[in-house]
């Protein structure tokens, strides 16, 4: 154990898999791993109450520090005492270092040894992302678990050159992260191994990684679009490298099937916006896909979404009265946000 | 559905109580009440497990048939009525036609039909056809159809129009609910509309009053179109056709009041034994970003604002809960910072936790009514909730006299129907006369 904000214990490992069970104690909340994180990029789960949340078992939720950092802002983050206390959510907290808007905001940013610059899409005035500025925030914002700033290129990126020069960049920005740090006994960071699909690259980054005195990991850069073939590999060869006895987090990765292979191959954390973004379309996650509720055949279907499912949304709802307000009434996204998270959790 | 008085005090305010509903024999309403407006069939931006953390017991759900024509097919499939439908099964389900704080089109009117204006656009609909979907969706109460969405500045034409076609679906809609067997447990309420034209509007009580053996209870329309407009009235006027109406109306009979009053109006209506609410007011202000925080202790209050605008930068940091010693959910848990957050970045949450606060601080203004009455202390107590409006400049201030107004706006709204006629010549408008 490496610092008192986070020890990992496994409780059971697999037999013919890397998969392991665990808990994880944070300074708010002892998480049981393998564990989904929703995505509650500002402050809130898409209209679900904290108290909702913890009925659906959800022990640990990501904030995005890039939005944080804006709104509200730092300054009253400070003053309320962190996010745990602004939102009112007691359990666990981890937040994103800022970095990945940079894929999604790409044209608005430029990225130099420095940091990353940003073009506020709020008030179009210049912002300059550093490693030390991503950690300044995160320490205000007080998650339990805070990433490093990583340089990030989309997965289906080609050139080797630019793919290198990030993935040694992120090692570099990871020893500036570490040492701007202000609060190392009750937030854990956790650095990410890059690399893309390029193998020794990320053979060269996890192996970088694993010389820090860090109580757990995350692996980055998967989670754009890239093929299961590619993808699965990648993960297995970092896993194959980190060690065994700190948590490892496969960031953006949420898909059903993505999360059994990644559990057997040794991931403990995931990630993913997809279960509350698809329910705000009438989407509810079953074991053998979606229902769009949207469609006609729902129309007289007076079954819950999942027959099995114990979420407050299966036991009163039928999918004929959600196929009547999907898309239209916010109730009908907050009743489909809540199976799909159960469903995910 | 059983209505029976248990208290009346001098000057016309009562306490009642609604009961002997058949699915559920056990509930019991206490009136004066409002209903919680539902949207889609769902009381708006509230799963039922969230409802279930501000209220403990049965509510009284407003269900205006223009949200929730759309749920027909998936109801009438399912063949056990609306409540059980939209997943609200233990609680009471209120029917009527439009939404009173819905603008809706001018016009569209066909002999013996109203414009239903939906989601999916405009339906015409006959008494026939709306008493047939009433046995789909089998309220406990339901007002008859009634073409009744018309403000006080209605022209003359229209007001008489609206009265016989009013009278005329109301005798169908009697006939039908005599004979069917879907609607054995639901209450018919008659709606009086016309409420700006005396004479016409008595017409339409005197058409009640025919079926006051069949009817449970009255419903008043006619007074506001949906319009800001509409409810920018002077309060006088308002409570005084509240009065009227409730005076020319048999005694036992629940007495319905639609429309998005604010608490000032609904304690003038109180006061002249109006029983239950619609309940709009709670959710205009939260889709505004608005917190009611009416101050209801008679021996304390200083001024402050009774509404709370939460869009405002200056409760960014204002880590107090919106009214401190509120017992509500979003009171006990969360900050005027987070919800100025939430509003600021347009999350969902904040609705959710304005409709928490909103609907809870609505219900505790019956609540105190309903206490003052059985005391005989409720003057009292509607003085001190008009005087918080009175001196707060607050928004939606329906129902007072609106200074924006310019005195040309005034005179061409007098030109339709005389103001005497309105008010029978007491209080004469501001600026008007």
């Amino acid at each position: 154990m490496r610092s008192g904000a986070l020890s990992f214990n496994i409780k059971k490992e697999c037999n013919v898999t890397k998969a392991r069970s665990g808990v994880m104690k944070l300074p708010h909340y002892e998480v049981k791993t393998p564990v989904f994180m929703p995505v509650g990029t500002q402050g809130t789960m898409k209209g679900l109450l904290p108290d909702q949340l913890e009925e659906l078992d959800c022990e640990i939720i990501l904030g995005n520090t890039y939005h944080l950092g804006n709104r509200p802002g730092t300054d009253i983050l400070e003053k309320v005492g962190g996010l745990h206390k602004f939102m009112g959510w007691n359990r666990a907290l981890l937040t994103d270092s800022g970095g990945f808007q940079m894929v999604s905001l790409l044209k608005l940013a430029e990225i130099t040894e420095e940091g990353v610059k940003f073009k506020s899409p709020y008030d179009n005035s210049e912002i300059m992302l550093t490693p030390e500025k991503s950690i300044e925030i995160q320490n205000c914002i007080g998650a339990d678990i805070i990433m490093q700033l990583d340089d990030v290129v989309q997965t289906t990126f080609q050139d080797y050159n630019r793919i290198k020069e990030a993935t040694e960049r992120t090692s570099r920005w990871l020893d500036r992260c570490i040492s701007a740090h202000q609060r190392p006994t009750e937030q854990s960071i956790f650095p990410i191994v890059q690399g893309l699909l390029n193998k020794e690259l990320r053979e060269q980054s996890a192996g970088e990684h694993m010389k820090k005195d860090v109580n757990g990991f995350a692996i980055g850069g998967l989670s754009g679009g890239e093929a299961k073939d590619d993808f699965w590999p990648m993960v297995s060869l970092s896993t194959g490298i980190l060690d065994k006895n700190r948590p490892r987090y496969l960031m953006g990765v949420g898909l059903a099937i993505d999360l059994v292979v990644c559990v057997a191959l040794g991931v403990d954390m995931f990630d993913c916006v997809f279960p509350t973004r698809t329910a705000r379309f009438g989407c509810a996650l079953v074991n053998t896909g979606q229902l769009n509720l949207k469609q006609k055949q729902y129309e007289t279907d007076l079954n819950p979404i999942d027959k099995d499912c114990t979420c407050q949304t299966c036991k009163n709802y039928t999918r004929a009265y959600l196929h009547c307000i999907v898309t239209v009434e916010s109730v009908a996204c907050h009743l489909i946000s809540v199976h799909n998270i159960a469903f995910q959790v | 559905m059983r209505f029976t008085i248990k208290q009346t005090s001098c000057s016309g305010e009562r306490i009642g109580l609604l009961s002997g509903f058949i699915k559920s024999p056990n509930t019991t309403i206490e009136t004066p009440t409002a209903a919680l407006l539902t949207q889609g069939g769902s009381v708006a931006h509230l799963t039922a497990d969230v409802l279930s953390k501000v209220f403990s017991n049965p509510q009284l759900l407003w269900m205006p048939l223009s949200s929730m024509a759309h749920l027909e097919t998936g109801a009438k499939a399912q063949g056990q009525g609306v409540a059980k439908f939209v997943a609200l099964p233990e609680h009471v389900v209120c029917s009527t036609f439009h939404n009173m704080n819905e603008e809706t089109p001018q016009g569209h009117f066909e002999s013996e039909k109203v414009p239903l204006w939906t989601r999916n656009g405009k339906k015409m609909i006959t008494a026939d056809r709306y008493m047939d979907m009433m046995e789909v969706f089998k309220p406990d109460i339901f007002l008859a159809i009634a073409d009744g969405h018309t403000s006080l500045d209605e022209g003359h034409k229209r007001i008489v129009k609206s009265v016989s076609r009013t009278c005329n679906m109301l005798d169908v809609c009697v006939k039908r609910y005599k004979e069917s067997k879907q609607l054995q447990n639901s209450s018919l309420i008659g709606v009086v509309v016309g409420a700006g034209l005396p004479s016409k509007c008595a017409e339409c009580i005197q058409q009640i009053k025919k079926y006051k053996n069949t009817l449970s209870g009255v419903a008043l329309q006619g007074i506001t179109d949906g319009t800001k407009e509409s409810y920018k009235e002077p309060i006088e006027k308002i409570e005084n056709i509240f009065k009227r109406v409730g005076d020319a109306v048999p005694k036992d009979l629940v007495r319905i009041a639609e429309g998005c009053w604010n608490p000032a109006i609904i304690v003038a209506a109180i006061e002249h034994g109006w029983d239950v609410f619609g309940g709009s007011y709670p959710l205009e202000l939260t889709n505004a970003g608005h917190a009611l925080v009416l101050n209801y202790d008679v021996n304390r209050y200083s001024g402050e604002a009774c509404v709370l605008d939460l869009n405002d930068t200056s409760y960014r940091d204002d880590f107090t809960p919106v009214l401190p010693g509120c017992k509500c959910l979003t009171c006990r848990k969360h900050t005027r910072a987070y919800i100025q957050h939430l509003l600021n970045t347009k999350e969902m949450l904040a609705s959710v936790l304005l409709s928490i606060h909103n609907l809870h601080h609505y219900d505790q203004l019956f609540y105190h009514a309903r206490q003052h009455i059985a005391s005989n202390t409720f003057s009292v107590f509607k003085s001190h909730i008009t005087k918080q409006y009175d001196v707060a400049k607050t928004p939606y201030m329906n129902g007072k006299h609106d200074s924006e107004m310019t005195d040309i706006e005034h005179l061409k709204k007098k030109v339709k129907i005389s103001n005497e006629e309105i008010i029978n010549g007491h209080n004469i408008m501001n600026g008007i006369a």
